[in-house]
């Protein structure tokens, strides 16, 4: 906010900020606007950055913002000043020795938002306080601390963040949470849950990700209930693994748990956006209860023992491979140094027979290659067909039902967890450490409903109330 | 509700221009039945109304996403359950409303129909570009209204928690501000301008369905179609000219052609306000010709109130006394309240027996000074008490009702001895009155501290309130008045530049208000109200496009259509006058025109003429023309039938001799359809009834009512 004391111009460029200067306002200025579309009266707001420079933002006595354009401009007057304070009511986080502590680490995204209306942004909003301001159930879950570690949205998290994430997530752990719960923007939820499954391994408590498909700056937002049920699970729930814990239907119902490795955003904008693929969810969870769907997981345990091995090469790329994919395309890749490769192949794990002298060269250069599937779902079966066969020669490595993204981050930790001894990286691609290669995969693995046909339409009437 | 609010109060709830400009309540002034107020009675009390019309556009889509407008469903496909929170504005306040819904915890339920609704109106996809269409329309209805149009439209947020739009928002964005049309109504002296504030466009909410306790169900069809909401200044001084108002401004926006018509397409909120008091808005109203009984119910509501906050000030009531609980049971917090479950125990009064048994908490508000008060007559068949319920019903949602009861209830109810013992568990005096609500435990506790929320407004007179219409006219609560807090802008849209070149097309191709169309008319030679009508009317169009001469053609052609374009709708959709009339092409009633203006047909022939063209389509106009053409003076049929009618006029038992020639009249003209000039029927008609010598002075009554054109 002090920034606003600085530039009393806020957001404005160009032409519109002329006119202001030329009339002596700046923003917070109640103003009288002669224009030539008529007067209009209103308190001057900064304008989003991202705006045009032509217009002059205008919020009216009814609430309702409009634009005045900086050459209909006859003359603005001053009529006041009214500098706006927007902040969430911070209340101080009450505690209970009787709660279980739970530890929330912060990493951006909107779980917990406000409104910056100069650049027109939600930003997060995130200490204790301000969080029981705007979700005072939480004080009845949990004794909550909070660490802010990043300001970033979901897209900007990557393998520098998870490193931290992963520490900060053992330190926890060793100062004796009953749980830990990471807030984390929706885009890129899964690849951090993912790196935190092999990064943080065996912990004694849940360590849950959690954020929200509706910021929290709008009434409907699924935020509060998503971080109800996270921390509920996080201080109460028996399950000690990494899991993303999010809406389950798109009603305001239940959440699901989903184990980390499994767990994957399948829609740009619904709540139920995460899905666990090729297995069933952990567990759901709903209002102080949680309800196990899965029983091979990971039980809470008394002890502070977990195994943190934070480590990631960057050197290494997931490549969605295509029919028309030139052997140029991998050739560049190891040219540029990069020592693994996770193709997402076709059907069963294919890719055409073009880039075969691409893959020998990888394998001669000592980049190691893995194959996993675009189809999402079912197992890598290089077997079946010939184009299979040849590929295993060249030394391509089938990673099971390993999903492509958790593959990816897999093979960034394994070869910064054994940067110099390439066989036990094979060896830890091709066993399964949290979960992320299933031995079986269920009839109920898979489930796309295809919509329009009469017993789906059946089976929604009733499931979808 | 005033323009003088641009000092806006910084930690104010609201402005103050919601308040009445006249502080004093005309305490005394009698409650007077509607119908006996004259408009100088409604001055006496300060009445002063203003509209918000809601007119629903007729475009292809809904506004930000591509579902089709328009349709209106009853099937089910799925359904979605979603609960509300409170946010932020802008400018860092809760607003009150958005409190007030959170607190009443409500499941909310939409009903889902696949052809309808996409995943935009569950609130599960961002919104799509705003309707270009729908801002065109919007333009088009602020250019009529002479409003100054925004250079950059912006979508905002506009909180609604009772859960009616899924996102907990509207998106509406002001288009136009500060404008006013000519307002003439001569039935009711009124001649001035009526101001219009703004004009803003927003995406239409959902239907309810049902509403039982924590439970609130809405169907989603009519969820995001555009509608603009125009809203007038307070100047609106008697309810009457409300009604005139409300008429106005439909017509307005039907002028353009691009609205939609039928029922819900159009909706009025109103805003009342009395002098002493502060605006209070009743919201969807959809008949115009219900508004002002309900203006006038709510005026002397308001007067009512005020009369109640006066007497309570008399016995020096403040708020120190009705203090809302603290946080926790009211029941363990405040001395206002106690569980009166034990006392009430071996109850008979059913309501509370069957509370009890339903394992309900029963809990007691203690009112201080309240006595006489909570039967204080505030709307036909409702007092005071009805205030506190209706906002028990909506707040605390009670699912059993009847929830409440209390000390100055005359019949049924609590026995004198349960109130005795609440008394002395009070220690009340004879000036107090109790309160008794009943409802599982934490709607109990809410429904106490609503009681004495409620009971403490009292003290500032009239709650800023949004009310809902009831059927005869009465109102009751719905939720708290929002206040520009619930206001905020919409992340998801850009905003929208509206050039210069936009404004431009929208002025090139801009509709004909109505006044100047009623202006042209009277121009033509059609009285007032017959000008009036057609500046209007769906056939203006079709006035226009036949351009007849000015004059009696006009008005010939205004009277035909007026009378005869209805009533072919009427029957050919089967008695369904709200059903947009079909009107004819301009070619085949040109011709008649025409054949009028050059005295092809007469006059009065052309009404026949045209019935004839409307009914059949398929016959040939000159052909129909033929059969008007007018009738000669030696026509032998004519001749014919003025004989027999001046024969007849023997068996006639009527009065006058004036009688007498209107029947016989009436006998001749009936079989000429308006083919024939009257005055020479008439000279002939006199002259044959003289030579049968007909007296007519023997008889009474009975004849045909009227000469003339015998038509219909």
């Amino acid at each position: 906010m002090s920034a606003a004391q600085k530039d009393p111009y806020r957001g404005y460029r160009g032409p519109a900020r002329e006119v202001m200067k030329k009339f002596g306002i700046t923003v917070w200025c109640e103003v009288r606007a002669k224009t030539t579309r008529g007067e209009f009266e209103g308190l001057v707001l900064p304008r989003s950055e991202t705006s045009d420079e032509l217009h002059l933002v205008l919020k009216l006595t009814s609430g309702y913002n409009v634009g005045i354009r900086h050459d209909t401009v006859l003359d603005l007057t001053k009529v006041g000043y009214r500098e706006a304070h927007y902040q969430i009511p911070e209340k101080e986080f009450p505690t209970d020795a009787g709660h279980p502590e739970v530890k929330l680490l912060g990493t951006g995204g909107t779980i917990a938002s406000r409104l910056d209306y100069r650049t027109g942004a939600v930003i997060p909003a995130f200490s204790p306080g301000e969080l029981y301001g705007s979700v005072p159930e939480l004080a009845e879950i949990c004794n909550l601390e909070t660490e802010k570690l990043f300001g970033v949205f979901s897209e900007n998290m990557g393998p520098e963040q998870y490193l931290i994430l992963a520490e900060k997530t053992g330190e926890a752990i060793k100062e004796g949470f009953d749980g830990v719960v990471i807030g984390h923007g929706t885009d890129t939820m899964h690849h951090t849950a993912a790196a935190l499954s092999f990064m943080v391994q065996k912990p004694p408590v849940p360590i849950i990700m959690v954020g929200s498909q509706r910021s929290s700056d709008r009434p409907s937002s699924d935020a509060a209930q998503n971080l109800i049920n996270a921390t509920w699970a996080a201080g109460h729930g028996p399950i000690a693994e990494v899991m993303v814990c999010m809406f389950g239907p798109t009603s305001d119902l239940y959440n699901l748990l989903h184990r980390g490795t499994r767990v994957r955003k399948m829609h740009s904008s619904v709540r139920s956006t995460f899905r666990t693929l090729g297995d069933i969810p952990l567990a759901t969870v709903e209002k102080g209860k949680l309800t196990p769907i899965k029983d091979d997981w990971l039980p809470r345990r008394d002890d502070k023992d977990v195994l943190v091995q934070a480590a990631f090469d960057e050197r290494v790329t997931l490549t969605y491979y295509y029919p028309g994919m030139n052997a140029d395309v991998v050739d560049a890749l190891v040219e540029k140094g990069y020592k693994g490769i996770v193709i997402a192949g076709t059907g069963l794990g294919h890719v055409n027979r073009l880039i075969y002298l691409a893959l020998e060269r990888a394998r001669e250069a000592g980049v190691q290659v893995y194959m996993t599937l675009q189809t999402l779902w079912g197992f890598v079966q290089m077997h079946v067909y010939e184009t299979g066969r040849e590929i295993l020669e060249l030394g391509v490595i089938p990673l099971a039902n390993m999903l492509p993204e958790v593959a990816y981050i897999k093979l960034g930790w394994a070869l910064g967890v054994h940067p110099d001894d390439p066989e036990k990286v094979k060896e830890l691609m091709t066993t399964s450490v949290a979960g992320e290669v299933t031995e079986r995969e269920p009839h109920d693995g898979y489930l796309i409903f295809q919509g329009g046909i009469p017993e789906v339409q059946e089976f929604l009437e009733k499931v979808w109330r | 509700m005033e323009d003088h609010n641009s000092d806006q109060n910084p930690g104010g709830i609201r402005p103050p221009g919601d308040l009445n400009p006249r502080t004093g309540p005309s305490l005394d002034f009698p409650d007077k039945p509607f119908g006996e107020m004259t408009p100088g009675d409604y001055e006496a009390i300060g009445f002063m109304a203003g509209l918000e019309v809601h007119q629903q556009l007729k475009t292809k889509s809904k506004l930000f996403c591509r579902c089709p407008a328009g349709r209106r469903v009853t099937r089910v496909d799925a359904e979605v359950l979603r609960h509300m929170r409170p946010t932020l504005s802008e400018l860092g306040e809760y607003d009150g409303t958005a409190l007030m819904e959170f607190k009443t915890k409500k499941e909310i339920v939409y009903l889902l129909e696949r052809g309808t609704v996409c995943t935009y109106e569950m609130d599960d996809t961002p919104p799509f570009e705003i309707d270009e269409e729908a801002v065109r329309i919007a333009i088009e209805m602020s250019e009529l209204c002479n409003l100054n149009l925004v250079s950059e439209l912006h979508v905002m947020r506009k909180q609604y928690l009772d859960g009616s739009i899924p996102t907990g928002f509207q998106r509406t964005a002001m288009v136009g501000l500060t404008g006013s049309i000519p307002f003439r109504v001569p039935s009711l002296g009124v001649d001035r301008e009526l101001s219009i504030r703004q004009l803003s466009l927003e995406e239409d909410s959902c239907r309810e369905v049902s509403d039982v306790g924590h439970r609130i169900t809405y169907r989603t069809d009519r969820l995001g179609m555009p509608l603009t909401e125009m809203v007038t200044e307070p100047e609106l001084l008697t309810p009457q000219e409300l009604q005139a108002g409300a008429h106005l401004l439909a017509q307005l926006a039907r002028t353009t052609g691009k609205v939609r018509r039928g029922p819900g397409a159009g909706r009025q909120d109103v805003n009342v306000s009395v002098a002493g008091g502060r605006r209070v808005e009743i919201k969807g109203v959809h008949h115009h010709r219900r508004l002002p009984l309900l203006v006038h119910t709510e005026a002397f509501r308001q007067l009512n109130l005020l009369r109640v906050k006066a007497e309570l000030e008399n016995r020096g009531v403040t708020a120190g006394n009705l203090q809302e609980p603290q946080e926790g049971p009211p029941w363990d917090t405040s001395p206002l309240v106690l569980d009166a479950g034990a006392v009430l125990a071996d109850t008979s009064f059913f309501p509370v027996r069957n509370a009890l048994s339903r394992g309900d908490t029963v809990c007691a508000v203690l009112l201080p000074e309240f006595a006489g008060l909570l039967n204080h007559v505030t709307q036909p068949g409702f007092t005071f008490a009805y205030e506190i319920s209706d906002r028990i019903r909506v707040i605390a949602c009670p699912v059993h009702a009847p929830f409440m009861t209390h000390s100055e209830v005359d019949r049924g109810g609590l026995i004198s001895r349960h109130w005795k013992v609440l008394e002395r568990a009070f220690s009340a005096g004879p000036g107090d009155a109790i309160v008794v609500v009943w409802a599982p435990k934490e709607d109990a506790a809410t429904a106490a501290r609503e009681v004495l929320i409620r009971a403490r407004e009292a003290l500032e007179g009239i709650p800023a309130e949004t009310r809902q219409a009831h059927v005869d006219g009465t109102n009751g609560f719905e939720r708290i008045l929002p206040g520009p807090d619930r206001m905020y802008p919409d992340t998801d849209t850009p905003p929208l530049p509206i050039p210069d070149t936009m404004v431009s097309e929208v002025r090139a191709q801009l509709a004909e208000p109505p006044w100047d169309r009623q202006e042209r008319y009277q121009e033509l030679g059609l009285d007032e109200r017959s000008a009036a009508v057609l500046s209007v009317a769906q056939w203006a169009d079709l006035f226009d496009q036949v351009a007849p001469d000015a004059g009696e053609t006009a008005r010939r052609l205004a009277g035909a259509l007026e009378k005869r374009i209805p009533y072919h709708a009427r029957k050919q959709n089967g008695a369904k006058p709200r059903t947009p009339q079909e009107v004819p092409g301009p070619a085949r009633v040109s011709q008649l025109v025409r054949a009028l203006e050059d005295g092809k047909i007469r006059p009065e022939g052309l009404v026949r003429a045209l019935d004839e063209t409307l009914a059949s389509p398929d016959r040939e106009v000159p052909d129909v023309l033929d059969r008007y053409q007018p009738v000669q003076d030696d026509d032998d049929e004519l001749a014919e039938a003025i004989s027999e009618a001046a024969k007849k006029v023997g068996s006639l038992r009527t009065a006058s001799e004036e009688g007498v020639l209107r029947w016989a009249m009436g006998a001749v003209m009936k079989r000429f359809f308006g083919r024939l000039d009257p005055e020479p029927v008439r000279e002939r008609l006199l002259t044959a009834l003289a030579q049968e010598g007909a007296s007519p002075a023997d008889h009474q009554g009975g004849g045909s009512n009227k000469a003339g054109e015998g038509v219909e």
